[in-house]
């Protein structure tokens, strides 16, 4: 659930990314950790097997910025999608504020599917939460397979609800971060609806639809799940291992505004230096009126005392 | 009717500037008198509420998410046993070492030591100071609640934070 913390001027909101084994949650993770800026990003940690599968989950803090004055933060989870890590599933699950399923859309991948979303619904609903009212994005991966269902047969068998949807190679970092944008609009449009005066605007991005061009991929890591081991990861990359320092989230983001669509933000006044401003306003105001009513009482138009 | 997305907003969680300064206060009173390096307080969604002593040398959101999910894991063994919760974690180290304690049903102390205090004093101390911790919650659940409110450009503002966030 999202905490809004006045005393440190922060919003924290809480992703989860769900889906059946091999679908390509942690590589989404990845791509993130790649992509979004190095002050922006913290360490991508991943509680993993051995053989790089999720054991419990992987943990990466994004800081967007500024909003209207709020440091506005998303800690990003994946969950372990192997079958019987259900009840750690179920733990990760409890408080988030919005879940991305990761779909495979690999031909014979469908009951897979749809049994980890049956399993997302019933643990959704073990919180109190219905799938249906919960933020939720449907991802479609590894549409550059040869052999994948189409949109619309995975549309059929897994969307009930008329989710957004998205499509993805997420190991090329396709259609990785329109999904998390839409995800995200969508967490702080609840969170404007219900906190902020009614004059405020939609927040929910723009629906943006991936595109799946060609190029191979294979799955991800082969399984092997032995012993637990955890790692902070600092070279998180997707192609290759490009090293990345280590990020500690900014609290430095500028406040911005979009001016129109498609066009990038600008910078804006902080709401402080606005609220000083008016106050500077009221101030001239109440000097120029104390002033008048001296200069026509010298001029003996009115009288201030009796 | 309570709907879903009513549930969701009853539970979100909201920290004004007055109750953390209580807080800090109970924090700062228990680190000096226990000699601990530093404490995290942590809500059981792995969000940091608030922090107290030397804290330069930790990724304080990490340690929060990873502390909220070892809380959560050693929750369901105690369920297993037959215990509702394991009040009390202890993760000993080689030079630091960390103890987590319940305050409430919804918060996590962390608190990080080595061996400039002994895990007796912690212990001894960590006990009053979530107690005192838990009054204060308590007393902020009892409050009539107020609706938090954000900017008026708070909608305005995320739009834009996003589209120059996750330009590509």
């Amino acid at each position: 659930m999202v905490q809004i913390n006045f005393a440190l001027k922060e919003v924290n909101c809480k992703i989860v990314y769900y889906g059946p084994g091999l679908s390509g949650k942690t590589t989404n993770l990845e791509v993130v950790h790649q992509k979004a800026p190095d002050t922006s990003v913290g360490d991508l940690t991943s509680i993993a097997t051995e053989g790089d599968r999720t054991l419990f989950f992987d943990f990466l803090p994004l800081n967007l910025g500024q909003v209207a004055g709020m440091k506005t933060k998303f800690q990003i989870y994946t969950v372990p999608g192997q079958v019987y890590y259900n009840s750690t599933r179920k733990l990760v699950l409890q408080g988030a504020d919005g879940v991305v399923f990761v779909a495979d859309s690999k031909r014979g991948k469908m009951n897979e599917n749809i049994e980890s979303l049956k399993n997302l619904e019933e643990n959704l609903k073990e919180h109190g939460l219905d799938i249906a009212n919960t933020p939720i994005i449907l991802q479609y991966n590894k549409r550059d397979l040869p052999d994948v269902y189409s949109v619309e047969e995975m549309e059929e068998a897994l969307n009930a609800w008329d989710a957004p949807h998205f499509e993805a190679v997420a190991r090329d970092g396709k259609g990785v971060f329109p999904t998390l944008k839409r995800l995200a609009g969508m967490v702080l449009e609840s969170l404007n609806e219900n906190h902020a005066p009614r004059r405020s605007p939609s927040v929910v991005a723009p629906k943006v639809s991936a595109d799946s061009s060609g190029g191979s991929t294979t799955a991800t890591a082969v399984a092997t799940s032995r012993t637990g081991t955890m790692r902070t990861q600092r070279t998180a990359s997707v192609t290759g291992s490009v090293a990345r320092t280590r990020a500690s989230v900014s609290t430095q983001a500028p406040t911005v505004r979009t001016t129109s669509s498609g066009a990038r933000p600008v910078l804006v006044t902080s709401p402080r230096r606005r609220k000083r401003r008016s106050s500077m306003v009221v101030g001239i105001v109440l000097t120029s009126i104390v002033a008048a009513t001296v200069l026509l009482h010298l001029a003996g138009i009115i009288r201030i005392l009796p | 009717m309570v709907t879903d997305s009513d549930h969701l907003r009853n539970q979100r969680v909201v920290f004004y500037s007055d109750d953390i300064e209580q807080i800090d206060v109970v924090l700062a009173e228990f680190l000096e008198l226990s000699g601990c390096k530093c404490n995290l307080l942590i809500d059981k969604e792995g969000h940091m509420v608030t922090s107290g002593g030397d804290t330069n040398s930790i990724d304080e959101q990490t340690v929060a998410a990873l502390v909220a999910g070892s809380y959560a894991a050693t929750r369901e063994m105690a369920k297993l046993l037959g215990e509702d919760e394991f009040s009390v974690l202890f993760h000993q180290g080689k030079r630091d070492s960390i103890q987590l304690s319940m305050v409430g049903n919804r918060t996590i102390m962390a608190t990080v030591f080595d061996d400039q205090t002994t895990v007796g004093m912690v212990r001894l101390y960590a006990r009053a100071a979530c107690e005192k911790l838990d009054a204060i919650f308590e007393e902020i659940r009892n409050r009539p609640q107020k609706k938090a409110s954000l900017d008026a450009e708070f909608g305005s503002s995320a739009k834009g934070a996003l589209d120059f966030f996750f330009t590509e």
